[in-house]
C-alpha cells in the first residue's frame, strides 16, 4: 500500500517540480500543467484506495476479534457441557427399568390415594414450618435470622397475610423490621382485623410444625407399642386376640351368670314346693284336730254326725264296742 | 349379644366386626398391620435413631429383615402406605451400610428432620 502511495506521490512531486522549473525557465508548457493534474488525480485516486484499503483492514481486525470471542464462548460451553455430564453420570438415582413389571390401577384408586396421603404430604395452609414464602429466595440472610426468630411467627403467615409480608419483606432484609411496616399497613389499612398481638390467638395453626412422617405419639399408640405391652405382661402375642379373649370371657360370665340364676330360680322353686308342702300338712293337722274336737262332742251330745265325705285318720279310734 | 348389628347391645357408630378367618393374630393384630405399621415408623428419623441405638441395626438378621420389607415398593402393598415417599426413601437408604453406621449421630438425625421439614413445605412451590 505504501509503495503504491508512494508511486503516486513521486509521480505529483516530479511533475510539479518540472512545472515549477519550466514555469522558471519562463518555459510554461500546458503539457506539463496537465501532467500535474493528472498526476493530482492519480493521487486523489490512490487515496481513495487508502480509505478504501484502510476499511477493509479496519473489518477485518473486527471481524478476528468476534471469532476470537466466539471460539472462547464455544469452549467455555463445551467445558460446562462436560462438567455436567460428569456430575449427572455420577449422581445417584432410581432407574425406572423398562423391563420391569408394569401394573394397572384406574383413576379412582388414584384419587382415592391421593386424598388419604394430602393429609401427610402437604402442610395445611397457614403452616410453614417457620420457612418464609418470598423472601427465602430473594435474600439469604433473611431465613437464616427468620428460622429462630419465627417458628412463632410463620404460623401467622396465612396466605392472605403472606401476601402483605411478601412484598413488603423483600426490601427489608432484617426480619424484625419486617414485622413492623406490613403490621402497621394492615392495621391502618382495615378497622376490622384483629389487632396484631391477638392474632396468634386465634389462629389454630400458630407455631405448628408439619412433619411428613409419623411422629413419636403416633408410633407409641400404635400396634408395634401394644405389642410391645403384651409381651411385657408375659403373654405371649403370638396367636392371642385380645378381641377374641374379651369375647371369650364374657360368653363365659354370661354362661355363668346364666347358670346361677337357673340355681337360684331351682332353690326358689324347691323352697316353694317344701313351704306348700309344710302348709298342706299344718291345715292337715288342723283339720284333723277339730275332727277330734268334732268326734268328742259327738260323743257326748250325740250331735251331728261327722260327714261321710271327711276321711279322718281317727276312725280307728272309734270305739263301737261298748256295750 | 353385642358383636351382632341391630341389637340393643350395639350401637349404629360401631364398624361391623370382620368376620375371623382364621388368621394367625398376634395380640390381636395381623403380620400385615404390624409390618405396616412399621415400615412407615421407619420414615421418622428419630425412630431409626432410636433402632441405631438398640444396636439392631448391626444385627444381620434385622438386616435381612429390612431387606425383606422392601416389598412394600411394588404394588399391590404400595397402595396401603400413607407416608410413602418419607418411608420408601429412608427404606433404601437403610439398605446402604454407610448410612445404617451414620443414622447413629444425632447431628445426621438432626439434619434429615430439618431437610424433611423444609421439603415438606417446598416441594410444592413454585419456582
Amino acid at each position: 500500500m505504501d509503495k503504491y502511495l508512494d508511486v503516486r506521490f513521486e509521480r505529483v512531486e516530479k511533475a510539479l517540480a518540472s512545472l515549477i522549473d519550466s514555469i522558471a525557465k519562463y518555459n510554461p508548457s500546458e503539457k506539463l500543467a496537465e501532467d500535474l493534474a493528472t498526476a493530482d488525480k492519480e493521487l486523489a485516486r490512490g487515496l481513495k484506495e487508502l480509505e478504501r484499503h484502510q476499511n477493509n483492514y479496519a473489518r477485518i481486525q473486527q471481524l478476528r476479534d468476534e471469532t476470537a470471542a466466539l471460539d472462547a464462548q464455544t469452549k467455555e460451553i463445551i467445558g460446562t457441557l462436560w462438567t455436567m455430564r460428569k456430575e449427572v453420570r455420577n449422581t445417584q438415582t432410581t432407574s425406572y427399568s423398562s423391563t420391569a413389571p408394569k401394573y394397572q390401577f384406574d383413576t379412582a384408586d388414584l384419587l382415592r390415594y391421593a386424598r388419604r396421603i394430602s393429609r401427610n404430604t402437604l402442610p395445611p395452609p397457614g403452616v410453614t414450618n417457620g420457612i418464609e414464602p418470598a423472601a427465602a429466595a430473594a435474600s439469604p440472610p433473611a431465613p437464616a435470622e427468620a428460622a429462630p426468630a419465627s417458628p412463632a411467627r410463620g404460623g401467622t403467615l396465612t396466605p392472605s397475610a403472606s401476601f402483605n409480608n411478601g412484598p413488603a419483606a423483600a426490601p427489608t432484609p432484617s426480619a424484625n423490621g419486617a414485622n413492623e411496616p406490613p403490621s402497621q399497613a394492615t392495621v391502618s389499612s382495615s378497622a376490622t382485623e384483629l389487632p396484631v398481638h391477638l392474632k396468634p390467638m386465634v389462629n389454630l395453626h400458630d407455631g405448628a410444625v408439619f412433619f411428613p412422617w409419623p411422629g413419636e405419639d403416633k408410633i407409641r399408640s400404635g400396634a408395634l407399642a401394644s405389642y410391645q405391652a403384651l409381651s411385657d405382661r408375659g403373654v405371649d402375642p403370638r396367636g392371642y386376640d385380645p378381641e377374641e379373649e374379651e369375647a371369650r370371657r364374657a360368653e363365659e360370665e354370661r354362661a355363668k351368670k346364666e347358670a346361677e340364676e337357673a340355681a337360684r330360680m331351682e332353690r326358689e322353686e324347691a323352697e316353694r314346693r317344701m313351704r306348700e308342702e309344710r302348709e298342706r300338712m299344718a291345715r292337715d293337722r288342723e283339720r284333723a284336730r277339730q275332727e277330734a274336737e268334732r268326734r268328742g262332742s259327738v260323743a257326748v251330745g250325740g250331735g251331728v254326725a261327722p260327714p261321710k265325705s271327711q276321711f279322718t285318720f281317727l276312725d280307728g279310734l272309734d270305739d263301737d264296742d261298748d256295750d | 349379644m353385642a358383636s351382632e348389628p341391630m341389637s340393643v347391645g350395639s350401637s349404629a357408630m360401631d364398624p361391623p366386626v370382620p368376620p375371623s378367618t382364621g388368621e394367625l393374630k398376634y395380640g390381636g393384630f395381623t403380620r400385615f398391620e404390624l409390618e405396616l405399621e412399621f415400615v412407615q415408623s421407619l420414615a421418622n428419623p428419630q425412630y431409626l435413631n432410636h433402632l441405631a441405638s438398640r444396636k439392631l441395626l448391626t444385627n444381620p438378621s434385622f438386616v435381612a429383615y429390612l431387606d425383606y420389607l422392601q416389598y412394600w415398593n411394588r404394588p399391590p402393598y404400595l397402595k396401603y402406605l400413607t407416608y410413602p415417599g418419607p418411608t420408601l426413601k429412608n427404606l433404601q437408604l437403610l439398605q446402604q451400610e454407610k448410612f445404617r453406621q451414620d443414622i447413629i449421630s444425632p447431628d445426621l438425625v438432626q439434619a434429615l428432620i430439618v431437610e424433611g421439614m423444609r421439603a415438606g413445605v417446598e416441594w410444592h412451590r413454585e419456582g
